[in-house]
């Protein structure tokens, strides 16, 4: 092994995975804060669905809620996603920035090279997990709480092999075929689609045999914070680790390496072919380019083939599923205290609004929303600036303003989008379901998501505009999100700081019960307002500053 | 300011932070003229161009691009600009073709037959992915950019960067044709060899200060030669060691090869006033710009 390489890769991979479990490590002192002062019992009343899907086994105590509500859960998904997205770039990320040419210009073999990548994949991927089980052990110690037979050591272990696992699939991918996206697109997809069936299968007899066939029912059928390491479990993704781990390895080998080329599209083979040249030519090629907003839209479009589908399809599930699930909900709808649920975005269990406000409106809908406004909002200025492609711009006759207007309303555009497959989708839930959900009040919850989107994602922008730094746009952004989230979810918790949480702009997304009550105006003009105000700042900034110049 | 000025700026001066990139930079470039800028890595280039494109703002100073002030009539003045920035980026997903729509789009009114001619002219494939370009096939797409809308001034960082022999000729030629047709070129570049065959003046910059502007074929005159005389006997290297300007005089056998920035006719004189030596040969290399040019970089050390 080379440790220059190991090292590199180590220190260049290392922020992400260590954001992530820091930012666990944090959700975690919250969680357990929360559920030290709520009777919790009721949980083992639930059906096995809920307790499934929030990775809660049974018979868990306060300690074990908070570890599987935000480690097994949401914090294994996160976890998994970074590891990934490591393995993604580990050999196809120097493909792509050309590097690797260079890198392999030393006497370096392929496979040593391979080997040193994936060896930093575990350590970095390792250190994250240590404060991860450090939090674990620290969190119930500070705050006094009862872990009782919890095994967090178990539940890290797991978690670690489980991120290892998908790291590795995807370090195959991207060595076998030199392409990071195919890389984090495959096994991300393989890996939501898995949590899904793991969560869902289960719950039907007919099927519940299937999700062994899906990988993270290895990481967590065994309920590892219940009944400690799985043995059997810990071999299969191990040895599947193994295996991609060879797979990637033989496949850098055994191929050409990549130039920095982007490749060839369905879209430049429709153009190319004289067949479908005048067809292919009016969609992508010159419709394409024929303003700045359009090119930003056709630059994005990606993002809507991914977050539209996979965003309707949720929600129209949710309807069917809660009509299966009606009466246990209803029965233990008093039961719920609402402060438990603000973790998901609070709602009343026992009715159809409040079951959609937790499964989709709380997190889901608005994460959809703020992922496509944030990356068009950094992209816009800063990521411009970046690619060093905004002097070119700048030397055509346009304004620097025209060019902030332009590029908003792209992200308008693509905001109001993604929050009608929202509406759309909810609506044809509420249909299946027959659950009678009033339509205009999930289009006003809708429009608030919107709204809400466009807010923060006006801040990527203005971030970027006064910074032209595409971090300080997109972790500023998504810093300033994940804080007024847990701002409206937490400090409603006690009355003497119930006041406060109206500084979150979450506060005028939800607080109105718009699935109740409608369209609250005010509160839509206090997001519609603060993405205006974030607008002109993002062009009175942009206008004064000096350009960036990478490289 | 006469109307014939294209660019011309006056106590130009840009800081970052305590970093002095430009100081002080006074500039009269006229209309029809091809003004090479010269200067090391660093030397503050492309700080010059970027501050006249308004992409930075000078901390003090103006500067007019056909006589509009490059902040506050920054629109208008991109109108009449062609650009090639340093380090040329364009969008990789888009071709040649697409790139080229859209900026035209952006500018308008853009002769299709004109930019077919400029790619036939330099051979670029304008079909292909801009990521999927060499270098210097990249750099073509820049320069029909710059190109394409017939602009009055030229503002160009390095824009022969990748460009092969023959193609850098060809360019050489548009740019010619473009100052023989009125417009003014303002070049940046290494390629010196390209700087002395096109440019009519040179402007000359060090650590963010001009330090010399003066017409090309001034530089040459007045810039060191190599001069070699060869005597049918064997001369006395303190004979020309004493004539101003000569250096580096070395003597071998009948021949004396010198270093020379003096006036030729002393130093013919003292070669020919000899009573027992006669001048047999006499050989005179004319000084190219990289000669001067690193003279200039020597000063600076």
């Amino acid at each position: 092994m080379y440790t220059n390489v190991f090292t590199k890769t180590m220190l260049d991979r290392l922020k992400p995975p260590l954001i992530a479990s820091v930012s666990l490590a944090v959700l975690l002192v919250f969680g357990m804060a929360v559920y030290r002062g709520i009777d919790v019992s009721f949980w083992d009343e639930l059906p096995e669905a809920f307790r499934s899907v929030f990775g809660i086994p049974d018979g868990a105590d306060v300690g074990g809620l908070a570890y599987g509500a935000i480690y097994s859960g949401y914090g294994m998904l996160t976890m998994a996603a970074v590891a990934l997205a490591g393995g993604a770039v580990s050999i196809a990320g120097e493909e792509k920035n050309g590097t690797i040419g260079l890198l392999l210009d030393n006497p370096v073999s392929r496979t040593t090279m391979a080997l040193s990548k994936a060896a930093a994949l575990v350590m970095v991927t390792a250190v994250a997990f240590i404060v991860l089980w450090l939090a674990g052990i620290l969190t119930p110690l500070m705050l006094d709480v009862e872990t009782g037979t919890m095994d967090i050591n178990a539940l890290v272990l797991m978690m670690f092999v489980n991120a290892i696992f998908y790291g590795f699939f995807a370090f195959a991918l991207s060595g076998w075929t030199g392409k990071s996206s195919v890389a984090a697109g495959v096994s991300a997809g393989v890996m939501v689609v898995s949590f899904i069936a793991v969560g869902l299968l289960p719950l039907i007899d007919e099927v519940a045999g299937l999700a062994e066939f899906f990988p993270w029912y290895y990481f967590s059928s065994g309920e590892p914070v219940l009944n400690g390491v799985s043995w059997g479990d810990l071999t299969v993704l191990l040895a599947g680790a193994v295996v991609f781990l060879i797979v990637g390895v033989v496949g850098v080998s055994r191929r050409d390496l990549r130039s920095q080329s982007v490749g060839t599209k369905m879209i430049d083979r429709l153009r190319a072919n004289p067949m479908t040249h005048k067809a292919a030519e009016m969609l992508a090629g010159t419709a394409r380019v024929s303003k700045i907003w359009v090119k930003t839209a056709s630059e994005h479009q990606a993002l809507l083939y991914v977050i539209v589908p996979l965003l309707f399809l949720m929600s129209v599930m949710i309807g069917p599923m809660y009509t299966m699930l009606d009466d246990t909900l209803k029965s233990l709808g008093e039961q719920f205290p609402e402060t438990l649920l603000a973790l998901f975005g609070g709602g009343d269990m026992s009715t159809p609004e409040g079951f959609y406000q937790i499964e989709m409106f709380g997190m889901m809908i608005p994460i959809c929303i703020l992922v496509v406004t944030i990356v068009i909002g950094t992209a816009a200025l800063a990521g411009e600036e970046k690619r060093n492609t905004m002097g070119l711009l700048l030397s055509n006759p346009v304004r620097r303003s025209m060019i902030v207007v332009q590029k908003t309303w792209t992200m308008v555009l693509y905001a109001v989008i993604v929050g009608l497959a929202a509406f759309l989708g909810v609506a044809a839930g509420s249909l299946l379901g027959a659950l009678g959900m009033d339509m205009g009040n999930i289009a006003a919850t809708c429009a608030l998501a919107t709204l809400l989107g466009l807010a923060f994602g006006a801040l990527a922008l203005a971030l970027g505009a006064a910074t032209g730094l595409t971090p300080i746009a997109s972790y500023g952004a998504v810093g300033v999100a994940v804080v007024a989230f847990i701002i409206n979810g937490f400090l409603p918790l006690n009355d003497s700081t119930a006041g406060w949480a109206k500084v979150s702009p979450f506060y005028y997304y939800l607080s109105s019960d718009p699935l109740i009550n409608g369209m609250h105006w005010g509160h839509a003009a206090i997001l519609a307002g603060l993405f205006l105000v974030l607008v002109v700042a993002a062009i009175v900034l942009f206008q004064r500053r000096d350009l960036r110049q990478t490289g | 300011m006469t109307n014939n000025v294209a660019i011309h700026t006056q106590g130009l001066t840009k800081h970052y932070g305590k970093v002095e990139a430009l100081v002080d930079l006074n500039l009269d470039i006229v209309r029809g003229e091809i003004f090479g800028f010269l200067g090391p890595n660093g030397a503050g280039k492309t700080t010059t161009i970027r501050t006249l494109m308004d992409e930075i703002r000078p901390t003090a100073g103006t500067a007019t691009i056909v006589g509009l002030d490059t902040h506050n009539d920054s629109v208008e003045i991109r109108n009449h600009i062609g650009y090639i920035p340093g380090d040329l980026a364009m969008y990789p997903n888009l071709t040649g073709r697409d790139t080229l729509t859209y900026f035209s789009n952006l500018r308008g009114g853009v002769d299709w037959t004109y930019v077919d001619a400029l790619a036939a002219r330099l051979e670029a494939d304008l079909s292909k992915k801009i990521g999927d370009l060499s270098t210097g096939n990249r750099q073509k797409v820049g320069i029909i950019q710059a190109f394409m809308n017939k602009p009055q001034v030229y503002m160009m960082d390095e824009p022969s960067a990748g460009l092969d022999p023959l193609v850098q000729r060809e360019f050489q030629g548009m740019m010619k044709e473009a100052a023989a047709d009125g417009a003014t070129i303002f070049l940046s570049s290494h390629t010196l060899s390209e700087v002395q065959r096109v440019a009519d003046r040179v402007g000359i910059i060090r650590t963010g200060h001009l330090a010399a502007v003066e017409g090309v074929q001034e530089l040459r005159s007045k810039a060191i030669r190599r001069v070699d005389l060869y005597f049918d006997g064997p001369p006395d290297a303190r004979t020309f060691e004493s004539i101003n300007g000569v250096r580096e005089v070395e003597v071998r056998n009948h021949h004396v090869s010198l270093s020379f920035d003096g006036h030729m006719e002393e130093l013919l004189r003292v070669a020919t006033n000899s009573h027992t030596l006669s001048l047999t040969d006499i050989n005179s290399q004319e000084a190219d710009l990289e000669e001067i040019f690193l003279t200039y970089y020597r000063e600076e050390v």
